[in-house]
């Protein structure tokens, strides 16, 4: 066939483009990690060559920029936090929606259309624009500047119970009366039964808060006051502005705080695109 | 209907009441004191001062040349990211899909930026444009193009926002695409080329025409989110220079929390909210349930 050796070049030529293009996507990322790996005249010097992509060649010097940095701030403090305040965030919200979800699945009560219908509607309401007046009731409710202020506003929302609700309808009520003529409560049979089978949902639910508030940058910098209560995406800013500034320092916190997603990523992908409906794209 | 089940009744209430407590608390409270303080003059140091004063700030707002700086801003970043990243997030779905050597580590380069959050996006980005000492700049010299002022420069500032936005979060998409085009039945190629279709056209109404329900999603989300922009401005540029890159969400930020004219913030959240609301509404329409019906 004529046809072979134009596809064999076409192949080629694909594939350099997008080795290319893999290399404009990956450069800020591998430069981020190799200019925390080395001393920092050296950042500088290898800025114009193909250096600038690798560790220091001199395998000692790769801790310094990091044990510099622990030395100077409380990094393990901030990631303490971070986790702090994400898993307790992942925990909570798991526990408030599966809770709201299942109530709105399987109990028939007064008001529970209207209550519904209200909280589909509360879905369209743009949180990013309302960050000022929910810090007044932060700051009514006197928690200020206190780990509550980071980790209750995050636990409710609309579209997890949504989820948990749509799950718990699959399930079929006889699995509920059946518990029930065991004499079982009403918290038992939620607890002990339906939410064990709901796991496909709290994995999407639990995956999506953890890095929700992992990312979570403006409304920590609003409410926390204390540099010792930060998470590790403010403390960022306050590293990187804190003289003087040492490059290779400030690309070892950005990998520190990166690396856990990473594995975040990695290990809870599937339940991620579960979730991407409303999540979104990344722009906030 | 049995005893369990009328008793089962107002238990339902217990279960919901957390929730409801804290959405209460932290998304309706807001949302109604948003339109509330709108119509005060109230300033965060001198709460005993505020007054009713009407739509006194409604009217303040339509002369605020700085606010429709921030709308003017944000509808360019809009214009411009959207058919940036999608259009960026479709052809990588299509270049990773087919079978090559090298595949998932294509799939895991074009990914990785997802990993990073907006905040470390935000600083990094901040180094990689840095006018002298940057590393995009020490490259382009190294290939003769003189160093850019990316972030200092009024007229390129907004541009590089959307250029690092669109590598943080194109990544997603694609992986929203992928999904989309594994569903979609080999057969139907196979009829197509039995059919004497060619490439372009088995493309253009296969591909295309199966992958238009994902498409209209990932447009009016992004659409939607876009909106929303205000840690990239915060963090790099803080809205400048000369306000080219401030943003509404930011200047709402600003107003409220740093200067704090609460009133006024107020009243911008409130037209701003709303127009979200309403773009949020005609999404729904146009893709039906709105993002659930993917879970």
């Amino acid at each position: 066939m004529s046809d072979h050796p134009k596809k064999f070049a076409l192949t080629i030529i694909s594939t350099i483009l997008i080795t290319l293009l893999a290399f404009l996507f990956l450069f800020p990322l591998v430069w981020m990690i190799a200019s925390s790996l080395k001393p920092e005249a050296e950042i500088y010097k290898n800025m114009d060559s193909f250096r600038a992509f690798l560790p220091s060649f001199n395998i000692d010097q790769w801790g310094d920029a990091y044990k510099n940095l622990l030395s100077r701030f409380t990094v393990l403090t901030y990631i303490l936090n971070s986790l702090f305040y994400g898993l307790s965030v992942t925990a909570g919200s798991i526990l408030v929606n599966s809770l709201a979800g299942y109530g709105f699945s399987k109990f028939k009560f007064k008001g529970q259309k209207f209550i519904f219908g209200l909280l589909i509607a509360m879905l369209v309401i743009p949180g990013e624009t309302i960050i000022i007046q929910k810090f007044q009731i932060v700051k009514a409710l006197g928690i200020l500047n206190t780990p509550w202020a980071v980790i209750f506003p995050s636990l409710a929302a609309p579209f997890y119970i949504y989820m948990f609700k749509n799950f718990f309808d699959a399930i079929s009520n006889d699995v509920v009366e059946s518990a029930e003529m065991e004499g079982a409560g009403s918290f038992m049979i939620y607890w002990k039964i339906m939410l064990p089978m709901a796991k496909p949902a709290i994995a999407t639910v639990g995956t999506l808060s953890f890095i929700g508030s992992w990312n979570d940058y403006i409304w920590p910098l609003m409410v926390l006051t204390d540099s010792s209560k930060f998470p590790l995406q403010v403390a960022i800013t306050n590293i990187n502005n804190t003289v003087p500034v040492y490059m290779n320092q400030v690309m070892a916190i950005l990998t520190i705080s990166t690396l856990p997603l990473i594995i975040v990523y990695l290990f809870f992908q599937k339940y991620l695109v579960q979730g991407l409906g409303v999540s979104g794209t990344g722009e906030k | 209907m049995n005893n369990s089940l009328a008793k089962r009744n107002n238990q339902g209430w217990l279960f919901i009441f957390p929730a409801l407590l804290l959405l209460t608390l932290f998304l309706f409270i807001p949302a109604i004191l948003s339109i509330y303080y709108s119509l005060t003059n109230y300033y965060m140091l001198a709460p005993q001062a505020r007054k009713f004063i009407g739509l006194l700030n409604y009217v303040n707002l339509l002369k605020d040349p700085i606010f429709w700086t921030s709308v003017k801003n944000i509808g360019q970043f809009v214009l411009l990211v959207m058919p940036l990243q999608v259009g960026t997030a479709l052809g990588l779905a299509l270049i990773v899909r087919k079978k090559r050597p090298w595949n998932t580590f294509f799939k895991v380069a074009f990914f990785a930026p997802v990993v990073v959050s907006l905040a470390v996006t935000s600083v990094l980005w901040l180094y990689i444009l840095n006018p002298e000492q940057g590393i995009l700049n020490s490259m382009l010299l190294k290939i003769g193009i003189k160093a850019q002022p990316f972030l200092t420069s009024p007229r390129q500032a907004m541009f590089a926002i959307i250029g690092l936005s669109a590598w943080q979060g194109v990544g997603y998409q694609m992986l929203i695409f992928l999904a989309g085009l594994q569903n979609i039945p080999n057969e139907l190629y196979e009829a197509a080329r039995i059919d004497g279709a060619n490439k372009w056209e088995s493309f253009r109404h296969i591909t295309l025409a199966m992958l238009k329900p994902t498409s209209l999603m990932i447009l009016t989300t992004t659409f939607i989110d876009a909106f929303k922009l205000i840690i990239q401005p915060m963090g790099m540029t803080q809205g400048g220079p000369l306000n080219s890159t401030i943003t509404p969400v930011y200047y709402i930020y600003r107003t409220g929390f740093t200067d704090r004219q609460l009133g006024y913030a107020s009243a911008m959240s409130v037209i701003y909210g709303l127009a979200i609301i309403i773009f949020t509404i005609i999404q729904r329409r146009i893709t039906g349930a709105g993002g659930s019906q993917n879970v």
